[in-house]
């Protein structure tokens, strides 16, 4: 078997490689920020990785019901900002500030 | 090195470096700007990977909605200063980055190792790529959305009805940008 150059010949695994890191960069986002705002967008980040292996394996499989999941992503990810936008605005008109530990007082 | 193999690899090294400033940035309005570079290079890497009709939906909603719809929030909100951007004590963020550097290390693993053992199979997937040559991406999409997949696109409408209704009661109730006096 010819040893292929992993620098010069781009598979699949680069792009799924790619993937995972935008994935992992985006969970670490979610885990160590305190601010809300950045909260939605490291989840944001985390969707666009899925969306780049869905791509990945749309492409090298010659079908397009991978695209089609990715059009059901993206309206799912911009309802969810929707969403997750209009509860910020609801806190940092209660608290002055968005951190999420002040999600615990939104009740009632 | 060809021109498709270095144009890979830049993008990559730009999706991984506005990614990072994501979540390293402090101030939440240069957090913003490094997204809009993420969604960015990520359209263009659909350009390469040939879905050319996603990239220009990723540029108009996620580039250019989303990120309006961030912007906004955050100009609303006028942080000036931001107190403890990220977590509090070492330990627990410690143990959190160690929970984020072993996903990445598994996930990364998995998907070399599961590639090396089945890349007999590559020139096999190679060729059927080519032999089913997607000439008219547009249109097979379209085909596929809306004679398949017709059903899920109907559900998403009445989702997004559900959730523009859900937002304005959200802001009209107590506390919100339009409440109720």
């Amino acid at each position: 078997m010819p040893e292929t150059n992993i620098i010069t010949t781009i598979g699949p695994e680069h792009y799924l490689v790619l993937s995972a890191l935008l994935f992992s960069i985006g969970m670490a986002g979610v885990l160590l920020r305190r601010n809300l705002i950045v909260l939605l967008m490291s989840i944001e980040l985390m969707l666009n990785a899925v969306n780049i292996s869905f791509i990945t394996f749309s492409h090298y499989s010659g079908k397009v019901e991978g695209q089609i999941m990715v059009f059901f992503v993206m309206t799912i990810a911009a309802a969810e900002a929707a969403v997750g936008l209009a509860l910020a605005v609801s806190i940092f008109k209660r608290f002055k500030e968005v951190n999420i530990r002040f999600f615990e007082h939104l009740k009632g | 090195m060809t021109a498709d193999v270095f144009l890979f690899w830049f993008l990559a090294f730009m999706t991984i470096v506005s990614g990072l400033g994501v979540v390293l940035m402090a101030n939440p309005i240069y957090s913003a700007l490094s997204l809009a570079m993420t969604m960015i290079s990520v359209a263009a890497i659909f350009v390469t990977l040939q879905a050319y009709f996603l990239a220009g939906v990723q540029i108009i909603v996620y580039a250019g909605a989303v990120m309006v719809l961030f912007v906004m929030v955050l100009m609303l909100f006028d942080l000036k200063h931001e107190l403890q951007a990220f977590t509090r004590g070492r330990a627990t963020g410690a143990i959190k980055i160690a929970t984020v550097g072993i996903l990445s290390g598994l996930v990364v693993g998995a998907v070399t190792i599961g590639l090396t053992i089945g890349g007999k199979n590559q020139a096999e997937v190679a060729s059927a790529t080519k032999a089913a040559g997607i000439v008219d991406t547009t249109r097979g999409l379209s085909e596929a959305l809306f004679l398949k997949n017709v059903f899920g696109f109907e559900a998403l409408g009445v989702l997004l009805l559900v959730i523009a209704v859900g937002t304005v009661a959200l802001s009209r109730s107590k506390g919100g940008t339009h409440a109720r006096d």
